[in-house]
C-alpha cells in the first residue's frame, strides 16, 4: 500500500512539473532599484535577481549569471506584478446566464489568449488576472485565474494551472432580474437567492451521499448497486461543501453579505471571498472573523439602486477592521491603472505604502489561493515583477516594463503601436465595442429579458 | 432496453425508404423521364484516376450505377450511349465530407405550456441525437443542384439542429426519383452553440452539457447492464437522449463537430481527450495556429471550402500615412496566411477534406485555386476532394478513384481542372448524367451586340419562403450599369432597396448582385439570366441557401424620349 502511494505521489509530482514545464520561464537581474516587497519592507538600491522563473535573491550588488540578462532600474521602483481578483479580461463568454445555478460551467473553457485586453493589463503592471462568470445567475460558473503571458495561441498556457479553483457567485439585483423578473422563476427577492443556495447546498449533500452509498455498495461482492444520475452541478457544489472551491461572491448590501456569511457558517463553508462588497464598511469585523475578506473598487458606485450606500473609505474600514481587503478592476480600463486605485485608499483612509499595495499584491493573492506563489517580492515566490518609473502609487506613476515568471512581456521602450496578435483578413478597420469600460458582469444576458416581454405578452 | 427506440427509428428508415423507392421510374414512364439507357461510355479522355496520378487516354464505361471499366481496348457495349471525350478530362466525383445541401431543419417543437427555460427538455435545447439527416434531406432541393454542379457528387449530409443536432448520412447526389441513401447513421453532428434564451445558451453551457449527457449515457448503459442481468433491480430510467448517444460513447460512430477557428479546435479536442470519442472537426476557417495540434491528436479534419474575400485589400487606398499602411500590411498579411493555411496543413501530413457548409459551391473552384496559388499542391487539393473524404465516411471502398468496381461518380471538365478556363461539362452521379452549358469566352471589341438591359423591371422569385417579387431598375451609366433592387424587408415591414453592383452582359446574358441586410447580417445574393426582348428568366443565388429561379418583365417606357 505504502508502494503504491509513493509511486502515486512520484508520478503526481512528475506530473505536476511537466505541466509546469510547458509554459515559458525566464531568467532576468534587474539591478539597482527601489525594491517594493510590500511583505517585507522597502529596499533601496537593491537588485532582483529571477532564475527559471523564479525569485531566487534579493540584495545589493548581485552578479548575473552567465546568460542572464540584467535590467538597470535605478532610480526606479521595483514591485510584484499587479494582481486583479475580479476581470473578465480574456474570456469568449462572460455568462451562463440561463439557470440560477450554473456552477457545471468553467471558463477554462473558453479562455480567448488573443485578446488585447491581456496586453493593456501588462502595460498598467499587471500579471495576473481572476477572469470570472458574469453576475447573472445565484451559482455562476467557475472561474480561471490567469498569467499573462501574452503571445501564446493556446488558452492552456495564460491559465495559472496551480491555482486553487474558485467560483462566482452572485447575490441581489443581477439574479433576481435576470431569473425572477426576466423568467419568472426562483428567485425573485433577496429571500429567494438565500432560498436558491439553501436548497442547492442540500441537494449537494444528497448527492454526496447517494454516491457515497452507491459506491460503497458496489465495493461488495456480487452487487447488483447502480449508479445514481451524473450531475457536475452538483458535484461542484459539493466540491464547495469540501473545501475544494473558493467561493467570490458579487454582493452589494450590508444584509445581503451578512445572509451569505450565516449561510456558509451553516454548512461550514469558510472559503469565501466578497466581490464589489460595497456596504462591507457596514458588516466589515464579520467579514474579517467570517471569511477571507472583500475585493472592492476604490471609487465606484451609483450605476444601480443597491450601489447608492458606498464610501470611498470602504477599503480603508474594512482592512483597519482586520479583513483582508484587495481593489480589482472588473473592467478592461480600470485593470490598466489598479496602482491609481490602490493609492486612492491613502487619500481615503491614510492607509501606508505597503498597506496599499498589498491591496492590489499580496491580498488579492491570498483571496485567489496563490499567496504562497505571487503577490509579493520574495525569495523563492514567481518571477512576476512590474517595474515603474515614479512610485506606483504616485499620480505621475508610469509602468515600465512587467515580468510574468521572468519573462518581460511588457516594455514602455518596445511598445508598437499595433499589439494585436490577429487580425481579420477581411476588415480593414475592425470593429470596436464601445462599451468597454462598462461592466463585463451582465454580458450575454441580453436576450433574456426579450425572452421575458415575450412571456409577458403570451400570458396576457 | 433500448430496443423500442431503435425499432421506430429503424421502422421509420424502412417506410420512408418504401416511399421514396415508390417514386423509381416504372418500367412503362408516362413522365418520359426515364433515360433511355443506363449505360454510358465516354471515349478516349484524358483520365485522372486518382488524386496526383498523370492524365491517360482512356474509355470509360458505366452501367447501372457502377464504372465497369477503364481503359484504352475497353469494348463498348451496345447499350451505351456514348459520348466523345477526346478534348474532355475526367476526374473522380469530388465529395462533401460534411454537408448541408437539401437539409431542412426541422420546425421546433411547441413549447409545453410547463416551459421553464432553465431546465428545457433536450429537443428543445437543441439535443437531439436521434435525429437523422436521412429525414430532413431532399435530393431536389436547388442546394444539391448547385453542389452537384460544382463537381460533388456524393455529400455527408448533417442534420440541422442546435448541439446536438442527430445522425449523418452519406448521400449520392443522384437523381429525383431515388432515396440516394448510401448509409445512414454514419455520425453524430456536434456544435459549441447554445440554444438562444435557454440552457445551456452558450458555448461554456454547451461544454458543461455535453459532458453531462456524455457521462450519463455511459452510466445509463451500465444501469442497463445491470438491470438486464439482475433481478430486483430498480428499472433505468431510458431516454431518447441517451439511446441514441450509445454508439458514440461505445465509439462505434464519430462525433463531427463544427468548428471555425484554432481556440474552437482547441475547445472540441479538450472535450474529446476528456471523454474518449471518436473525433472529426468541420468547417474549419482559421486554423494556422493549431496545425501541429491537428496533426498530433489525430482527429479528422474537414475544412470549409471557403477562403475570405479579398474586399478589404481590393479598397485599400494608395495615399496614406505610415500608421494607416501599416494596419493595410496586417490585414493582407492575415490575408496571405489565411489561404496559405491549406497548403502548410497538407504539407505537414494531415489528410483533410472539405466541407462546403456555409460555402457557395459555386465559388467552389475559385476558392480552391486561390489555395492553390498560396501553396496546396494541385493533388493535395484533389485529394481532399475525393479519396481523403472518402476515408474519413468509411466510402474508400466504392468512392474516391476512377476504378474498375467504384461507383460511377465522375467529374467531366473542358480543361485540367483547377486550371482557370476549364469548366465542368458532365457530372456522373450514380451512374447518372447531368450535363452543364460550356460558356464561350465573351469576345473582344465590337463582336456581338450586347443586349439593352436599361429600364424597369418587375420581377417574382420562388423561394422556400413562397414567392416574392419587386422592382429592378437599371441605368446605364457611361460604359458601366447601375441601379437598385427592391425586395420584401426580411424584418416583415414592407419592401426595401438595395443598390445593384457587378453587372455585367455577356452575349443575352445579365448577371448581377446586391446585398440584402437581415438582422445584423449581411446576405449577398447573385442573380444572373438570360434576356430576350422584355422578358428575363434566370436564377437567383442566396448564398448559403441555394439557387432559385426568378423571372422579370420590363415595364414599357411611357415617357417620350422627346
Amino acid at each position: 500500500m505504502k508502494k503504491i502511494n509513493i509511486l502515486l505521489a512520484l508520478c503526481l509530482s512528475l506530473c505536476l512539473s511537466f505541466s509546469w514545464a510547458q509554459t515559458p520561464k525566464g531568467s532576468v537581474l534587474i539591478k539597482n532599484g527601489t525594491v517594493l516587497t510590500v511583505t517585507n519592507g522597502t529596499y533601496e538600491n537593491t537588485d532582483v535577481l529571477i532564475q527559471d522563473g523564479v525569485i531566487k535573491k534579493i540584495g545589493k550588488d548581485l552578479n548575473a549569471p552567465s546568460g542572464v540578462t540584467t535590467v538597470d532600474a535605478t532610480g526606479k521602483y521595483v514591485m510584484p506584478g499587479i494582481i486583479d481578483a475580479h476581470s473578465h479580461v480574456a474570456l469568449d463568454v462572460v455568462n451562463e446566464a440561463t439557470a440560477p445555478i450554473v456552477a457545471e460551467v468553467r471558463m477554462k473553457d473558453v479562455v480567448n489568449p488573443y485578446e488585447i485586453g491581456i496586453y493593456r493589463a501588462l502595460a498598467g503592471g499587471v500579471t495576473i488576472s481572476h477572469a470570472m462568470h458574469g453576475s447573472a445567475n445565484v451559482v455562476g460558473g467557475q472561474n480561471a485565474t490567469l498569467k499573462h503571458r501574452w503571445g501564446s495561441s493556446n488558452p492552456e498556457d495564460i491559465i495559472m494551472q496551480d491555482a486553487p479553483r474558485t467560483i462566482k457567485f452572485a447575490l441581489g439585483e443581477n439574479p433576481t432580474r435576470v431569473h425572477g423578473r426576466g423568467n419568472g422563476i426562483q428567485p425573485r427577492s433577496r429571500m429567494g437567492v438565500e432560498a436558491i443556495l439553501r436548497n442547492g447546498f442540500n441537494e449537494a449533500l444528497q448527492y454526496k451521499k447517494a454516491w457515497e452509498d452507491f459506491n460503497k455498495a458496489k465495493s461488495q461482492k456480487g452487487s447488483t448497486a447502480v449508479a445514481p444520475e451524473y450531475n457536475e452541478r452538483l458535484q461542484t457544489l459539493v466540491d464547495i461543501l469540501d473545501g475544494k472551491i473558493i467561493i467570490h461572491c458579487h454582493s452589494y448590501r450590508a444584509d445581503e453579505i451578512y445572509m451569505l456569511i450565516n449561510v456558509a457558517r451553516d454548512f461550514g463553508i469558510d472559503k469565501l471571498v466578497f466581490q464589489h462588497t460595497n456596504e462591507g464598511f457596514k458588516v466589515a469585523p464579520e467579514i474579517a472573523e467570517y471569511t477571507m475578506g472583500a475585493s472592492v473598487f476604490a471609487d465606484w458606485w451609483a450605476y444601480k439602486f443597491e450601489v447608492y450606500y458606498s464610501t470611498a473609505f470602504n477599503a480603508a474600514i474594512l482592512h483597519r477592521n482586520g479583513a483582508i481587503t484587495s481593489i480589482n478592476s472588473d473592467s478592461a480600463e480600470l485593470i490598466r491603472h489598479l496602482y491609481h486605485e490602490a493609492a486612492k485608499t491613502q487619500r481615503y483612509g491614510n492607509l501606508s505604502d505597503d498597506e496599499a499595495l498589498s491591496m492590489i499584491t499580496i491580498n488579492p493573492a491570498r483571496q485567489l489561493g496563490i499567496d504562497d506563489k505571487v503577490g509579493s517580492l520574495e525569495e523563492g515566490k514567481h518571477g512576476d515583477v512590474a517595474i515603474f518609473e515614479g512610485h506606483p502609487l504616485s499620480s505621475y506613476a508610469i509602468p515600465q516594463m512587467t515580468f510574468v515568471d521572468g519573462i518581460k512581456y511588457f516594455d514602455i521602450n518596445e511598445d508598437q503601436d499595433d499589439q494585436r496578435q490577429q487580425v481579420s483578413p477581411t476588415e480593414t478597420v475592425e470593429p470596436i465595442l464601445l462599451t468597454e469600460h462598462n461592466h463585463r458582469c451582465m454580458q450575454d444576458t441580453e436576450h433574456l429579458f426579450e425572452t421575458a416581454s415575450a412571456l409577458f405578452q403570451m400570458n396576457q | 432496453m433500448k430496443k423500442p427506440l431503435w425499432k421506430t427509428g429503424l421502422l421509420g428508415l424502412f417506410a420512408w425508404g418504401l416511399f421514396g423507392s415508390g417514386t423509381l421510374f416504372a418500367q412503362s414512364d408516362p413522365t418520359g423521364q426515364k433515360p433511355i439507357t443506363q449505360t454510358y461510355a465516354f471515349t478516349n479522355a484524358t483520365v485522372h484516376a486518382s488524386p496526383g496520378s498523370e492524365g491517360q487516354k482512356a474509355t470509360i464505361v458505366v452501367k447501372d450505377g457502377v464504372i465497369i471499366s477503364v481503359g484504352s481496348g475497353v469494348t463498348i457495349p451496345a447499350a451505351a450511349k456514348v459520348i466523345a471525350g477526346d478534348s474532355l478530362y475526367i476526374y473522380p466525383g469530388f465529395i462533401d465530407a460534411a454537408s448541408q445541401a437539401g437539409i431542412t431543419k426541422p420546425e421546433d417543437p411547441e413549447r409545453p405550456s410547463d416551459f421553464v427555460s432553465s431546465n428545457p427538455p433536450d429537443e428543445i435545447a437543441g439535443i437531439t441525437p436521434w435525429r437523422s439527416a436521412t429525414d430532413q434531406f431532399d435530393i431536389s432541393s436547388s442546394q444539391v443542384d448547385d453542389l452537384r454542379k460544382a463537381g460533388f457528387t456524393m455529400a455527408h449530409v448533417l442534420p440541422d439542429g442546435g448541439m446536438i443536432a442527430g445522425k449523418g448520412a452519406i448521400m449520392v447526389l443522384g437523381t429525383k426519383g431515388s432515396t440516394n441513401l448510401i448509409k445512414a447513421n454514419t455520425a453524430l453532428a456536434a456544435s459549441l452553440n447554445g440554444s438562444r434564451g435557454m440552457y445551456p445558451g452558450t458555448t461554456v453551457g454547451v461544454m458543461a452539457k455535453f459532458r453531462d449527457v456524455y457521462k450519463n449515457t455511459n452510466l445509463t448503459q451500465d444501469r442497463i447492464a445491470t438491470f438486464t442481468s439482475n433481478s430486483g433491480v430498480t428499472r433505468p430510467e431510458i431516454n431518447q437522449t441517451y439511446s441514441a448517444m450509445t454508439e458514440v460513447v461505445n465509439g462505434q460512430i464519430p462525433v463531427f463537430f463544427e468548428v471555425e477557428n484554432d481556440l474552437e479546435v482547441r475547445r472540441a479536442i479538450s472535450l474529446q481527450k476528456e471523454l474518449g470519442f471518436k473525433l472529426v472537426v468541420y468547417g474549419l476557417e482559421q486554423y494556422d495556429e493549431v496545425i501541429d495540434l491537428l496533426k498530433s491528436s489525430g482527429v479528422g479534419v474537414i475544412l470549409k471550402l471557403e477562403t475570405p474575400d479579398d474586399k478589404a485589400i481590393k479598397s485599400q487606398k494608395d495615399d496614406v500615412d505610415e500608421a494607416v499602411q501599416a494596419q493595410y500590411d496586417r490585414v493582407k498579411e492575415s490575408y496571405d496566411r489565411t489561404i496559405a493555411q491549406a497548403g502548410k496543413l497538407a504539407e505537414a501530413g494531415v489528410a483533410f477534406a472539405f466541407s462546403t457548409i456555409d460555402a457557395k459551391p459555386s465559388d467552389a473552384m475559385k476558392s480552391l485555386r486561390a489555395m492553390i496559388e498560396a501553396g496546396l499542391t494541385e493533388s493535395a487539393a484533389m485529394a481532399a476532394l475525393t479519396t481523403n473524404a472518402a476515408s474519413m465516411i468509411g466510402m474508400n471502398r466504392i468512392a474516391g478513384t476512377v476504378e474498375q468496381g467504384k461507383i460511377a461518380n465522375l467529374v467531366i471538365t473542358t480543361g485540367p481542372i483547377f486550371s482557370e478556363d476549364s469548366q465542368i461539362k458532365h457530372v456522373v452521379a450514380d451512374g447518372s448524367i447531368f450535363d452543364y452549358e460550356i460558356k464561350t469566352k465573351k469576345k473582344n471589341g465590337n463582336g456581338e451586340a450586347t443586349v439593352e438591359v436599361a429600364g424597369t423591371w418587375d420581377y417574382t422569385s420562388e423561394t422556400p419562403a413562397g414567392s416574392s417579387g419587386g422592382k429592378l431598375t437599371i441605368e446605364k451609366d457611361g460604359d458601366d450599369y447601375s441601379g437598385t433592387i427592391t425586395y420584401d424587408d426580411p424584418s416583415g415591414n414592407g419592401t426595401a432597396t438595395s443598390p445593384i453592383s457587378d453587372v455585367s452582359i455577356s452575349g443575352s446574358q445579365l448577371s448581377f448582385s446586391f446585398e440584402v441586410s437581415a438582422g445584423g447580417m449581411a446576405i449577398s445574393v447573385s442573380v444572373s439570366g438570360e434576356i430576350s426582348g422584355n422578358s428575363m428568366d434566370g436564377s437567383m443565388n442566396i448564398a448559403q441557401f441555394g439557387s432559385f429561379p426568378i423571372s422579370a418583365t420590363r415595364n414599357p417606357n411611357f415617357i417620350s424620349n422627346n
